[in-house]
């Protein structure tokens, strides 16, 4: 069985968090990650246009950081408190070529973990994970370098109120969910459990990728190279050149 | 779909799930400018401003712009649409001038 790293406990920024991931998909060593958004951001999709997806103003007044990813989808809301997110690095050749099933393939280890917790969720494509029908996590994909990046992230709680103050969703995004209010389309697993240990979730989730994939991991941190490394990328996320393409 | 400052804004919901939405600005039927934005899924990313670019002075409408995106889609991959969303799309928001 092969071993990858498995990196947590990592809390970062919003520009940082994006600029790890790029770091990790550069460097390419086999990597699952796991990590939270401090102060709570808003990342939106690489061809999402900020001004449509994001209510700039309140991100301002409520302190929420605003950046954009490398991989497309589209805009979430990542709660300092609320959240836990994920990456998963891996050659290109350990994951199905069709995009769409690579989404499934790799999901299906955060399925699993859910599992193990006594939550039966499924993938709902393209890229979403729902429990009865409703949104728990979201991924987006990316491959270059002859790697594949996909991060996403697992609700734990929500703050309806911020999220949909933060974030510019029209009825037409939603008119084929078969829902009368996008409010309806989410859920947590503090909903669906009741209060959980974030450690436990991911302890659990590591084992889901463990079964899935076939893969061993070993908890590690991340190189001294590739800690030197975040100050330069981290420009990129920061600068308004990069957030404002779109 | 809306219209301000010449700037024609039309959004279509791909029946794979994505929103797509436009912007484009016409002078005389030739596209002049054209920003093509939404939550699909587009490899490699950053071909997107090749389409864009490509279609800038080109006369609007089906005959013209339906070779160019067929050409643009064979290089690349796209996830969440369809080549043929993107054609509605643009064709849509430049019917918008004509409202």
């Amino acid at each position: 069985m092969d071993r990858w790293r498995v990196l947590i406990h990592q809390t970062r920024d919003a520009y940082t968090n994006m600029s790890i991931d790029e770091i990790l998909l550069r460097n390419g060593t086999p990597t699952l990650r796991f990590y939270q958004w401090y102060p709570s951001a808003i990342s939106i999709g690489y061809f999402q246009g900020i001004r449509e997806e994001v209510n700039l103003k309140a991100c301002q007044k409520a302190k929420v950081d605003v950046v954009r990813r490398i991989t497309g989808g589209g805009a979430v809301y990542h709660d300092e408190k609320g959240e836990i997110a994920y990456s998963i690095i891996a050659p290109i050749d350990c994951v199905p070529s069709n995009i769409q099933e690579s989404y499934e393939y790799l999901c299906t280890g955060l399925i699993k973990g859910l599992h193990l917790l006594g939550v039966h969720a499924r993938f709902s494509p393209i890229n979403d994970i729902q429990i009865d029908h409703k949104k728990i996590s979201g991924s987006a994909q990316t491959r270059r370098y002859g790697h594949v990046l996909q991060h996403g992230t697992l609700l734990c709680s929500l703050n309806l109120d911020l999220m949909f103050r933060l974030l510019r969703i029209t009825q037409e995004k939603i008119k084929d969910k078969h829902i009368k209010n996008v409010k309806e389309r989410v859920t947590s697993l503090e909903i669906i459990l009741g209060p959980i240990d974030k450690d436990k979730v991911i302890e659990a989730l590591i084992i889901g990728f463990k079964e899935t994939l076939h893969i061993d991991f070993k908890q590690c941190e991340m190189t001294p190279e590739e800690l030197s490394s975040i100050p330069k990328v981290r420009k990129k996320y920061v600068q308004r050149e990069w957030n404002f393409k779109r | 779909m809306s219209r301000g400052n010449g700037i024609l804004k039309g959004e279509l919901k791909a029946p794979g799930g994505k929103l797509l939405k436009c912007e484009l600005t016409l002078k005389k039927d030739i596209i002049a400018t054209l920003k093509i934005t939404g939550d699909f899924f587009l490899y490699p990313e950053e071909k997107i401003t090749d389409l864009e670019t490509g279609l800038l002075g080109c006369r609007i409408n089906l005959k013209n712009i339906q070779p160019i995106l067929t050409f643009f889609f064979q290089h690349v991959e796209l996830v969440g649409a369809t080549p043929q969303d993107f054609i509605n799309l643009i064709m849509l928001t430049s019917k918008e001038k004509k409202e």
